[in-house]
């Protein structure tokens, strides 16, 4: 343990935010959806998926970095709406589980097309030039990447923020949030609305894709494993609350690295133990509302 | 949740049709089913993975059909019954029935564990607190290498001959092996079938129908989710145990996610909520697969595709729907 | 019977109080309810009577306070042993299981009491529940129904279907909430006739909107107003209170 110093673990703290700052935003996604629509997006890690695959495929034709950052969520979040009016839609209404269903089916497909056409195996995403290297932060020299990932993700976070707070549509959003009932009586166009959101949800989960990418590599697999971790940050937050996704989503990062630093075989299985605490003590999640799926 | 009948005849009806006449013989039925299905299947080997997949989807279905839990994490359950068998045999020379009885067993104990966290949350978290509990367990058996094999499998499970009240069979004859399996599976009718007609049943029944009413009736919905679940458990154990013997290997994928996704899509392509119709969605499925893996490697897309068109149009599966149709 | 059991007070709660987050939806409730008798819980929309039903029926826990059955602190009970107590209720919104007989509905109900975690015996062996279920339909009026999926009844039956679920448990209290929600006059006439039939066994809680209904057939009535018992007394008593005068005035009668 002699070489465990402050500086290092300070350094691992910060890795572990910009791991949860991926999980933050995949996790964000979702609780939207699910908050709005009442759909547990089972395609999640597929959208984050193809989030990453279109990044690569954009810089293969001679895009860079900086125009994936907004052409990749554009794209991801036009599919999604595009999946949600002609495959979500239709099962509004038949019971919770048939949206989900429907989503988990969806996931194979996304992950066997990706396959045709980009192959089974993975492949290296490299650092934007600008963002190699690393800097010094007081405590020791980390890499620029990781810092802007968590950069990046905090713009999400306040633009995210300004527009549920600031605009008249976030404010339906907000009030959908909590009854599904008050925005009809609002007399708003819910199917717009709910549209709207899955675009923005799975567009943010092609960003946290795009974002992954050069941390982890790109494979046609990587939506799974993401997509089970997002679950305890789901159930560690509480469901569809942001507050308790970012919050969640952050001391699952940190729980994940620090783990790895001072017991790494036990680096995956942590977080799951986090959920069992959590489950046990309080099932509804830490910002999660008793009750809301009775 | 979408309408099912009431799959149990009580005394209180009075029809004895030829519909109700069969269902009350459901179990022999099934069983005259399974003991002539190899003569109709192209290899006998794929007719085992059919009888082993198909008890696996009719566990999975005792949860998600008849009581109306979806859960995303029945891998650990089937993977457990698998790896435990395997072990048994490999590290503890045990005989093979006896390894049946570890994995069957200790698939009942990962399935309190796992019921015990998962039925604390309601309704639509239980599908994901499922799946990631299930990660776990995958995570745990992957490094636990001394004991699993880790990411290579679980190997040398061989099992050679079966030996049965002083007679001796040759399990690596494909149609002896299948008679192993199927005998296992009519066993597994027979107590599902018990289960479905007891006052549990009942009870089953009256959880997925209405929440509130069946615990101001007093009864005590999550004991029961609970119970359920582990004996949801036992069935997907005893599938993963003959899955061991038959492959004389446990693959790590047994744990994997996409395994709890194949029961879930079995069931749904089949009928949820009917007897047989776990057996008719995995027998589609892994025809499927074979036919379309003769020419593509990407068998997922179609199996996928077909999913998606059952969840939109056809959610009573393929075996529900002619039920619906033949029912006079 | 013990001396609790025998005494003329089967319900009471003593201070209780319901918040939901800030919001306090009881204050500090305190009433005794007779046995063998029909009381009323009365008042405008939000005065509170669904949540003083659902503390009564152990589906809410109280905030503060204590609800006692026959002597017996209830308050922290889970709902399912209510049952097993002698408290049933009938819910407001129609509760039944939708996809069953109607004989199937009252028979899983009276399974409740003998059989609940057997996995093996066959349910039809169960002694003496077809017979009692048939009972019962008969004693609600639905004995001609009993083949029928319970949701192609119409919605009286279904009320009275529902009833006939809360006596399956023998109950020495039955709990209705408002019971003749959403019903014809004449559907309502037939709920009422049968409430007034069961009460001569057992004691009946009734939470009602309309004043009027219940006035005739209870012998006594609680006035909830904004989470507070405003009144209580017979119902000549609650009639001539100012305070519930003036509650009621404005308001539409039914």
């Amino acid at each position: 343990m002699s070489g465990l110093s402050f500086d290092l673990i300070a350094l691992q703290l910060f890795t572990g935010l910009a791991l949860g700052a991926i999980y933050v935003l995949f996790a964000i996604g979702l609780s939207l959806i699910f908050g709005m629509l009442t759909v547990v997006n089972f395609a999640h890690g597929a959208f984050y998926m193809v989030g990453a695959y279109a990044g690569l495929f954009l810089v293969s034709m001679g895009g860079n970095f900086w125009i994936c950052l907004v052409a990749v969520p554009l794209l991801v979040g036009t599919f999604g709406m595009i999946v949600e009016r002609f495959l979500v839609r239709p099962l509004y209404g038949r019971g919770i589980d048939y949206p989900l269903l429907l989503t988990f089916g969806l996931s194979y497909i996304m992950v066997e097309l990706i396959r045709i056409a980009f192959g089974t195996s993975g492949y290296p995403f490299d650092t934007p030039e600008l963002l190699q290297g690393a800097v010094d932060i007081g405590v020791g020299y980390f890499p620029l990447y990781r810092l802007f990932v968590i950069g990046a993700t905090a713009v999400v976070l306040i633009g995210l923020w300004l527009f549920l707070e600031r605009t008249s549509f976030g404010l339906i959003i907000r009030a959908g949030a909590r009854d599904p009932q008050i925005v009809r009586v609002l007399g708003v166009d819910v199917s717009k609305v709910w549209l709207i959101v899955f675009g923005i949800g799975t567009a943010i989960a092609g960003f946290a894709g795009l974002l992954a990418a050069p941390l982890q590599g790109v494979i046609p697999e990587m939506g799974a494993t993401i997509l089970a971790e997002a679950f305890v940050v789901t159930v560690v937050g509480g469901m569809g609350s942001i507050g308790g996704a970012v919050l969640a989503g952050l001391l699952v990062g940190v729980v994940v690295s620090m783990s790895s630093l001072f017991a790494p075989e036990m680096a995956k299985v942590s977080i799951f133990a986090l959920m069992a605490i959590v489950l046990l003590i309080r099932p509804q999640g830490f910002f999660g509302r008793a009750g809301l799926m009775s | 949740m979408i309408d099912i009948a009431p799959t149990i005849a009580t005394s209180s009806s009075k029809s004895y049709g030829w519909f109700d006449l069969a269902m009350r013989h459901r179990v022999l039925l099934a069983s005259i089913f399974v003991l002539i299905f190899p003569f109709v299947m192209p290899f006998t080997a794929l007719a085992v993975n059919i009888l082993i997949y198909g008890l696996y989807a009719l566990g999975f279905n005792l949860l998600f059909g008849y009581l109306g839990l979806l859960s995303f994490g029945h891998a650990a359950l089937f993977g457990t019954g698998a790896y435990l068998c395997g072990i048994a045999i490999v590290h503890f020379g045990l005989p093979w029935y006896a390894a049946i009885a570890v994995g069957v067993l200790s698939a009942l104990v990962m399935a309190t564990l796992i019921g015990s966290l998962a039925i604390r949350t309601r309704g639509i978290y239980f599908a994901m607190v499922t799946m990631a509990l299930a990660q776990c367990v995958y995570y745990l058996f992957y490094q636990a290498v001394d004991w699993t094999g880790g990411e290579n499998g679980l190997r040398g499970i061989n099992v050679r001959t079966i030996n049965l009240f002083g007679l001796q069979f040759d399990f690596i004859n494909p149609l002896v092996r299948y008679y192993v399996v199927a005998s296992f599976v009519i066993l597994a009718f027979f107590v599902l079938s018990r289960i479905l007609a007891s006052p549990f049943g009942a009870v089953i029944e009256a959880v997925r129908e209405n929440e509130a009413r069946a615990r101001a009736s007093g009864y005590n919905v999550i004991a029961t989710r609970l119970i359920t679940f582990v004996l949801s458990g036992g069935f997907c154990g005893l599938a993963g145990a003959l899955s061991a013997l038959h492959l004389s290997i446990v693959p790590i994928e047994s744990l994997h996610y996409e395994t709890s996704g194949t029961a879930v899509m079995m069931t749904l392509l089949g009928g949820m909520g009917t007897f047989f119709g776990p057996f008719v969605g995995a027998a589609v499925f892994l025809l499927l697969e074979n036919l379309v893996s003769l020419w593509t490697v990407h068998w997922q897309l179609i199996v996928g595709a077909v999913f998606v068109v059952c969840v939109l149009f056809f959610p009573e599966g393929i075996w529900g729907t002619i039920l619906k149709r033949i029912k006079p | 019977m013990t001396a609790s059991a025998a005494s003329p007070i089967i319900l009471r709660t003593t201070g209780v109080s319901k918040m939901f987050g800030n919001f306090v939806a009881l204050n500090n409730i305190s009433a005794e309810f007779e046995r063998g008798v029909i009381t009323s819980i009365i008042g405008p929309n939000g005065a509170g009577k669904s949540t003083y039903f659902n503390v009564l029926s152990g589906a809410f826990r109280p905030t503060t306070g204590k609800v006692e059955f026959e002597g017996r602190d209830v308050s922290n009970l889970s709902q399912h042993r209510f049952a097993h107590l002698g408290i049933a209720k009938s819910f407001q919104i129609t509760n039944i299981f939708p996809h069953l007989t109607v004989h199937e509905n009252v028979r899983v109900a009276l399974q409740a009491l003998v059989s609940r975690y057997d996995i093996w015996r066959a349910r039809s062996t169960l002694p003496g529940l077809t017979e009692r279920a048939d009972e019962l339909l008969a004693l609600v009026g639905l004995k001609d129904r009993r083949a029928r999926r319970a949701r192609d009844l119409a919605h009286g039956e279904q009320r009275a279907l529902e009833i006939g679920m809360a006596l399956a448990a023998d109950p020495r209290l039955l709990l209705l909430d408002e019971p003749t929600a959403g019903m014809s006059p004449e559907e309502t006439r037939i709920m009422m006739d049968l409430i007034v039939r069961l009460a001569g066994e057992r004691t009946v809680i009734l939470v009602e909107h309309k004043m009027k209904l219940v006035m005739g057939i209870s012998h006594r009535v609680l006035v909830l107003h904004h989470g507070e018992l405003l009144a209580q007394g017979t119902p000549a008593e609650v009639r001539q209170n100012e305070q519930v005068k003036r509650v009621y005035l404005g308001q539409r009668e039914h």
